[in-house]
């Protein structure tokens, strides 16, 4: 495995100097050329030496509402005049501590709720080679209606699987339910696994994704955290009906808390015999294990994510042929997000009728678990009903808008879902929905926006985040959403001009036709958005260079970035 | 095979299953525009410029989205056009238009497709981080602000040409193209195929068009022929034709002489056919130093002086490198090449003179080229592996045992070093070793000139230049594993790396290696916290801006003592020939001329480029000029002071023209200072009748004059005379055993 050799270099000479990446190309025969090409792709590695303290501050939608951007100035301010072999301070993309913002690491090291007096003690400790207080991984035992074991023994929906070995009767019993994909698309799991279970040849794999990076999402975190057991029943599950040999759950490397969480729930299930060569003493074989991504939003796109796997640089490939055929090393391949793998056990323990009860009305079915995040008084994960009314999440659950605010926007699935006005907060949370009211469920990541925001500074900060994500593949996302961020840059600095608003739209149009993945085609959904529901206040910023909310600089503010 | 039927604009068409739309279309005659994809290569749909309306949600690139039953694919609707278009303008809003390719040729793709759908100023602000450009490869380009991109270069490298070179580097809009571990191009394991640059459809990759000039004297050769040789086979036809002037093939009758040593030049020789025998035509001559009184005497018999008469060296060397893949043994300077070997690199690459003269012994065809075609040749892996081959077996044996440490090791384990070294090349600039870092190889000298330098508050300290067979890194080895000086290429520098692991093993197997070479480090460190003790102590702004702190040892007259009797300059001219070596003038630093006399620079830049290494530094500390010089100029040209000359010295040698005969000619060597090392103390010194003629190591003497200057501030009665610095002994040559070449 390349990135374990990275891995390995790095942890010796604390980035990865040239000698050694020639030893290891010469080691598993691969060119120079490959193993630069992945060493300066992903975020997690570097290819000069680092400083004695590394900071990197989340730079995306809550961290940013809760002031990223006046920490990363501060920090700048005090510590780079130390030198550059002392402190770095970086951006970061969305580590996925949204309820927790804003958030930073240090040398890697995850601090959340951390406010600029705190970071600059941190910061200080760190210099002074003291130890710094991490902060706690308490894990409070929570009951959740999600989990059909409490208090009996899990992976229930496995072992009378085993006796009845009706694989056939799984697919049945998802399409039946209604299962959709809960990375967001929604798409129907049951002829996602039909079509690999239908594909010849023996080898066949499983990918977890759990690599959640879109800003604004953190329930797979949550659900990995409190219902590991069942994304890996799931799994199991998903393996034994498709026939998939070994599978991988594919976790981003800032989510180290639950990576732990993860390989200890996989050693009990080898140590139960539920996973390994004979599955409950039978002879099925499924091998389950962890592959911890180097990093980057864009290894969540599940094409790029099996290049990742690969030892390739995640760059998405080219659509047909699909991963279900054509997968991990072009072999069929299942792969669903960590929530839909979840819901499988669920749905085989219960029933598909209890499923559906599950359901806030007729057209919904099951328990959905929504992230919210942003301007509302209890952020965090929620276990609800899938059809919930919206408003009932962000003003019930989540305590609604700090004292004497009032929403103003919100995001329902993170930075690529864009902003959607208050007044549709009373649209149920479903995929039919949600879609009805020209937006999208997703995967269930609500940003909430107070009257004091910006909405045009808030989608450039998402426009931005693309921008810093994609891969650079193909043309339409690697320029164009450089120089969407230029345009929009330009118009909250007051640099705006009437003719940009066709030019965006052009650019937009071209994006989402042109782009080889969801990346490059969603880039443009948080301006379009905004555009579409709050005009006057973006062409505010273009034809009279005001910003209404009083966030944007404006003229006589620095450069075009 | 399956036949597939869709509509192409409306135009039914049926292909075989698997064909691309792009290929459907093209098959029917429909062009689709396109930057990324060329028939030879594999799809790779990056640049989405094909993109056609299949009818589905979003739009395909038809360069990789096969051909489906009942598909209606549209290739220029308004939808097509308008996304086309605006991929068009996003890339030309970062391209330096014209670019290179344009000016040149007019044919840039990308400018190309732009014109044709009028797209004119890009409504985009340019990139503002720039991307650069890199010209470090001699025969290619590099102009990153052009590339777009396209993959193409990286197809033509690793899928057609297999030479795995070329990759994607960085991420996102910082993305790139990058060579091996994102090193410049002319860095890198680049085999100078020219695939990459035939490959792209802009000017990010062109062809080095510097070499516009005719070589005279031959025939310009075929590309067909040239493919014939494998040294070109594997070359881009193409590139060929574009360096096409740059080589030509040469014909030569037995004893026709091929190139004569202290030519300037810059081309080398590949032999195709035939023998030459390569040799020194000067002969060993050498001025002779034992002078003194009797100089008339002396002068008379100094044009015989030949090697023979040399005195019985201290470190003299059983060979001498020149530019060729042999050594010439020091007593019968003569070698032979042949087929397939190779001679005037250094010449070729860095406009070195010739080191020596070679001469055809049977009729030869010989191929003449510029550096860039040599980079191209000397980069194709089966003539590296001989040319390594050939320097292995001729030459780095002997250049392992100037190394005195590796004198005592055993033929066999010699061998076993020699089979795992490796040959790394370098260009100006590339730093080899950085004091500090850790040492993970031992060096030697094959081609070219490095620096060795050492870092040190206020500035860095040039150690030693070494040439060819000089070596370097077996301190930093055992000083704890770091590098105790930075070493850095001062032109085209190849070196020979044995890995560390390899020279510790030697260390093991031979303790007495490791004890002598931990000594040596101990040694130098004494030494140079010594030096710098001096160094730091004193600051003298005028003494400094002379440039005087540079050199290891000046002549020095006390203008208050010396009467101007010239009876030093008469002396050393007894003591060489007649020839003196020392004019009385120069810089004056307060009642002190600085003679115009070689100082024995610290940073001898005297010593860079000599092609035979004749020009070198001593055990001791003083530069002398070798016997076997071949008279160039160059290390004349070199001194910044003037203190190198050339004389013509008149010598017997072999009639080329009349075997077996002999004939007097005129040949220049270079001539300096040699503090006449076979005397106790330089004649100069020793003839001056009034004390003012001093040698001094100037930190020292500077040292004391500080001293006696505030301690005459302080009490202007202390006498102010030099006796006080002769007797703290740092008149004359004070001794300064370090071993110049070793270091590090």
């Amino acid at each position: 495995m390349i990135f374990d050799e990275l891995r390995a270099i790095q942890h010796k000479h604390g980035y990865l100097p040239a000698e050694p990446l020639r030893a290891l190309s010469k080691q598993l025969d691969v060119p120079l050329y490959r193993i630069n090409g992945v060493a300066e792709f992903y975020p997690e590695f570097h290819t000069s030496p680092p400083p004695k303290l590394r900071i990197e501050v989340c730079r995306d939608m809550a961290c940013h509402l809760r002031g990223a951007d006046r920490l990363i100035a501060d920090l700048r301010q005090r510590f780079l005049p130390l030198g550059k072999q002392v402190v770095e301070v970086h951006e970061r993309s969305c580590l996925g501590q949204c309820d927790c913002a804003p958030a930073l690491t240090i040398n890697e090291i995850l601090f959340r709720n951390v406010n600029v007096r705190q970071a600059e003690i941190l910061v200080q400790t760190g210099l002074a080679g003291l130890e710094m207080s991490k902060q706690s991984a308490a894990r409070p035992a929570i009951e959740l209606k999600s989990d059909p074991y409490p208090g009996i023994q899990r992976y229930g929906a496995l072992r009378q699987l085993f006796e009845t070995r009706d694989w056939d009767g799984v697919i049945s019993t998802l399409k039946a339910a209604g299962l959709g994909g809960m990375g967001g698309a929604g798409f129907p799991t049951s002829i996602k696994w039909d079509v690999v279970k239908k594909a010849p040849g023996p080898d066949k794999y499983l990918v977890v994704n759990a690599d959640e990076s879109e800003p604004g999402t953190f329930k797979d975190r949550f659900i990995m955290t409190h219902l590991p057991h069942l994304v890996i029943e799931g799994a199991i599950i998903g393996a034994l009906v498709t026939g998939a040999k070994t599978g991988y759950i594919y976790i981003r490397h800032e989510y180290r808390e639950q990576e732990a969480i993860l390989r200890e729930e996989l050693e009990y299930c080898r140590s139960e015999g539920l996973l390994g060569d004979h599955i409950l003493g039978s002879d099925l074989a499924f091998h389950l294990d962890v592959f911890v991504s180097p990093g980057g939003y864009i290894c969540g796109e599940g094409s790029a994510q099996l290049e990742a796997i690969e030892g390739k640089r995640a760059e998405p490939r080219h659509k047909p042929p699909n991963s279900a055929t054509h997968g991990l090393w072009m072999k069929p391949t299942v792969l669903n997000n960590v929530e839909t793998f979840a819901n499988v056990p669920q749905i085989l323990a219960r029933g598909v009728e209890w499923f559906k009860s599950q359901g806030n009305h007729e057209a919904a079915s099951g328990l959905k678990f929504v992230a919210v995040s942003g301007d509302v008084q209890r952020p965090g994960v929620f276990e609800i009903p899938m059809g919930l009314p919206l408003s009932d999440v962000v003003f019930g659950l989540a305590g609604g808008p700090r004292d004497g605010r009032k929403i103003k926007a919100f995001s329902p699935s993170g930075a690529a879902s864009g902003y959607q006005p208050a007044s549709k907060l009373d649209t149920r949370l479903d995929f039919k929905s949600m879609s009805a009211a020209g937006t999208m469920l997703g995967s269930g990541a609500i940003v909430v926006l107070d009257d004091s925001r910006c909405i045009l500074d808030m989608a450039l900060n998402s426009v931005t985040f693309f921008r810093n994500e994609s891969c650079g593949k193909c043309v339409p996302c690697r320029v164009g959403s450089a120089k969407m961020t230029d345009v929009l840059t330009g118009w909250t600095r007051g640099k705006g001009v009437a003719a940009d608003l066709e030019l965006i739209a052009d650019l937009s149009e071209t994006m989402k036709q042109t782009s080889i993945c969801g990346l490059g085609q969603f880039v443009p959904y948080p301006i379009l958005t905004a555009l579409q529901n709050f005009r006057e206040e973006i062409e505010a910023h273009i034809l009279h260079a005001k910003c209404p909310a009083g966030v944007c600089p404006m003229r006589g503010h620095g450069m075009v970035r | 095979m399956k036949q597939i039927d869709l509509t192409i604009d409306g135009t039914p068409v049926t292909v075989a299953e698997g064909t691309t739309v792009f290929d459907a279309a093209r098959i029917h005659g429909i062009s689709i525009p396109v930057l990324c994809h060329q028939q030879n290569e594999r799809p790779a749909g990056v640049c989405r410029v094909c993109s056609v309306d299949c009818g589905e949600k979003v739009l395909q690139a038809s360069c990789v989205r096969p051909a489906e039953n009942g598909m209606k694919v549209q290739t220029d609707s308004e939808k097509v056009r308008k996304a086309r278009r605006m991929i068009v303008e996003l890339l030309m809003s970062d391209h330096p238009s014209p670019c290179a390719r344009q000016r040149h040729s007019g044919d840039c793709e990308l400018e190309t497709i732009a014109k044709a759908e009028g797209i004119g100023a890009p409504r985009f602000a340019k990139r503002i981080s720039p991307r650069g450009q890199d010209d470090s490869s001699l025969v290619i380009s590099v102009d990153h602000e052009a590339c777009i991109l396209c993959d193409r270069c990286i197809r033509g490298c690793d899928e057609i040409r297999h030479n795995n070179v070329l990759g994607r580097g960085g991420k996102g809009y910082g993305a790139g193209i990058a060579f091996d571990l994102n090193l410049p191009m002319g860095n890198s394991s680049c085999v100078s195929c020219g695939e990459c640059m035939v490959s792209c459809p802009t000017g990010a990759l062109t062809n080095k068009s510097v070499v516009r000039t005719v070589l005279p004297n031959g025939v310009p050769v075929a590309v067909e022929e040239l493919k014939q040789l494998p040294y070109f086979q594997n070359v881009s036809g193409t590139f060929l034709e574009l360096n096409a002037n740059a080589v030509i093939k040469r014909h030569f009758k037995a004893g026709e002489i091929i190139c004569r040593e202290g030519d300037y030049g810059s081309t080398a020789f590949f032999i195709l056919e035939g023998k030459v025998e390569i040799f020194l035509s000067t002969p060993m001559a050498h001025v002779s130093t034992d002078g003194g009184a009797s100089g008339f005497i002396r002068k008379l018999t100094s044009r015989l002086t030949g090697a023979d008469r040399q005195k019985p060296d201290r470190d003299r060397p059983r060979s001498i490198s020149i530019d060729a893949s042999v050594d010439l043994a020091y007593d019968n300077p003569v070698a032979e090449l042949g087929e397939g070997d190779l001679f005037g690199e250094m010449t070729c690459m860095s406009m070195y003179p010739r080191s020596a003269t070679v001469r055809a012994s049977t009729d030869c065809v010989m191929l003449e080229m510029l550096r860039n075609v040599l980079d191209v040749i000397q980069r194709n892996k089966t003539l590296r592996e001989k040319l390594e081959a050939n320097y292995r077996k001729r030459a780095l044996d002997d250049h392992l045992r100037t190394v005195p440490l590796f004198s005592s090791l055993s033929p066999e384990f010699i061998e076993s070093l020699a089979s795992k070294a490796e040959l790394v090349r370098l260009s100006n600039g590339d730093v080899i070793c950085r004091q500090g870092e850790v040492a993970d190889a031992f060096y030697l000298v094959r081609i070219g000139f490095v620096k060795i330098t050492e870092e040190h508050p206020g500035g860095d300290l040039v150690l030693a230049y070494l040439g060819k067979g000089g070596y370097f890194g077996e301190i930093g080895l055992l000083a704890n594993g770091l590098r105790t000086a930075t070493v850095t290429a001062l032109d085209h520098v190849e070196l020979v790396r044995i890995d560390g692991a390899d020279f510790m093993e030697m260390l093991t197997r031979f303790p007495a290696i490791a004890r002598e070479l931990t000594a040596v480090a101990r040694e130098r460190e004494q030494q140079n916290s010594r030096h710098m003790a001096a160094v730091t102590g004193i600051s003298l702004d005028s003494f400094l801006t002379q440039g005087l702190m540079e050199s290891n040892s000046l002549l020095l007259i006390d203008l208050d003592k010396c009467t101007r009797c010239d009876n030093c300059v008469r002396a050393c001219a007894d003591a060489h020939d007649g020839v003196t070596r020392l004019i009385r003038e120069g810089l004056r630093f307060d009642n002190y001329l600085v003679a115009t006399s070689c100082r024995q620079c610290r940073d001898p830049l005297c010593m860079v480029g000599c092609p035979v290494g004749s020009i070198r530094r001593r055990n001791s500390l003083e530069i002398v000029i070798e016997d076997w010089c071949v008279g160039c100029g160059l290390c004349a040209q070199n001194c910044p002071y003037g203190n190198i000359n050339m004389h013509p010295f008149e010598v017997m040698v072999k009639d080329l023209a009349q075997p077996g005969g002999q004939k007097a000619v005129v040949k220049p060597k270079a001539t300096s200072c040699d503090l006449c090392a076979d005397h106790a103390e330089p004649s100069c010194v020793y003839a001056c009748p009034h004390d003012a003629a001093h040698r001094v190591e100037p930190n020292q003497f500077f040292k004391v004059y500080a001293e006696t200057k505030i301690a005459e501030r302080d009490s202007p009665a202390t006498v102010r005379d030099l006796t006080a610095a002769k007797q703290t002994g740092t008149i004359a040559r004070s001794p300064h055993p370090r071993d110049p070449r070793s270091a590090h």
